[in-house]
């Protein structure tokens, strides 16, 4: 397998540079994704039969908690990255581990928003906008879900086998997708809950 | 230690949760509803290329082109497929 060395570990090899390219397109359709998933909640925000409107059950703290976390979590992965491209692998571990925890603690918020909103007569049965609200932030939380477990295996190998343009190449890519989620998460800041607030 | 900090990723943090405050005063001012949206647009889009250009390196290998082309693509189509629905569904033209 030829390897240029002179771009970093990830891009190292030709299969490297074509997951990478891979997987923008794959989040290209992500963004179509969650674009339908918005497009639905315009149009069905102000739906809401006889249950609460958003105004009624949205509540600022949690939801600030949830976007500082996500926030700083994108921040340490980038960190992560950097710290791969020194070669300094245990650096690296850290800051992916910091990452994970802090996406945990934003599912915890999360968790404990739904049960509030189920809590409140908010539940995804009550109304069309109730329904859509919940399946717009249930699908990012499914995604964030999927990205806990996603990145403790990366770490698991990174330890096991050490940075190799492999691992370098998952770890960097599943940089991407983590960013990917807090990009999501900044449209969903804006255009449910602080429009819905305004 | 600091080498494990880059100013660049440092910077692009703290200008995002200043955007994060500037989005905020839509709910702490009481301000009109196209004003507010007019500042949520701009906060929400300066701060996702925030991401994709400073975090996700979006221009720093050979495929540059294909991928700002994808990304370009991407929001293409999110941005027809919301104002359409809207267009029709919401604002009923």
């Amino acid at each position: 397998m030829k390897t240029d060395n002179s771009l970093p570990l990830e891009y190292g090899t030709e299969q490297n540079k074509l997951n990478i390219l891979g997987f923008w397109i794959f989040l290209g359709a992500e963004v179509m994704l969650f674009a339908t998933l918005f497009a639905t909640y315009f149009t069905l925000e102000h739906r809401t039969g006889s249950g609460p409107a958003g105004a009624e059950i949205f509540e600022i703290t949690p939801v600030l908690i949830e976007t500082i976390l996500l926030l700083t979590s994108s921040f340490t992965i980038g960190l992560g990255v950097h710290a791969m491209r020194l070669g300094r692998k245990n650096a690296m571990m850290t800051f992916f581990a910091v990452t994970l925890l802090l996406g945990l603690a934003f599912l915890g918020v999360e968790i404990y928003e739904f049960t509030h909103y189920v809590h409140v007569g908010a539940g995804l049965q009550v109304s069309a906008f109730t329904g859509i609200l919940l399946t717009t932030l249930g699908t990012h939380g499914a995604h964030v879900t999927v990205g806990l477990f996603w990145g403790l295996f990366i770490i698991m190998q990174v330890k096991k086998r050490g940075l190799t343009p492999e691992t370098a190449n998952k770890s960097f890519i599943f940089s991407l997708y983590w960013h990917f989620l807090d990009v999501v998460w900044i449209f969903i800041f804006s255009f449910i809950y602080l429009k819905g607030m305004m | 230690m600091s080498e494990l900090f880059p100013r660049k990723q440092v910077m692009g943090f703290v200008f995002s949760l200043v955007l994060t405050a500037a989005a905020l005063t839509v709910y702490f001012l009481d301000v009109s509803f196209a004003v507010g949206m007019t500042i949520l647009l701009a906060t929400a889009f300066i701060q996702a290329a925030v991401q994709l250009v400073g975090f996700m390196h979006a221009g720093e290998s050979e495929d540059k082109v294909a991928i700002y082309a994808n990304i370009y693509y991407g929001i293409a189509i999110a941005l027809v497929t919301i104002f359409g629905t809207l267009l029709i569904l919401v604002w009923d033209m």
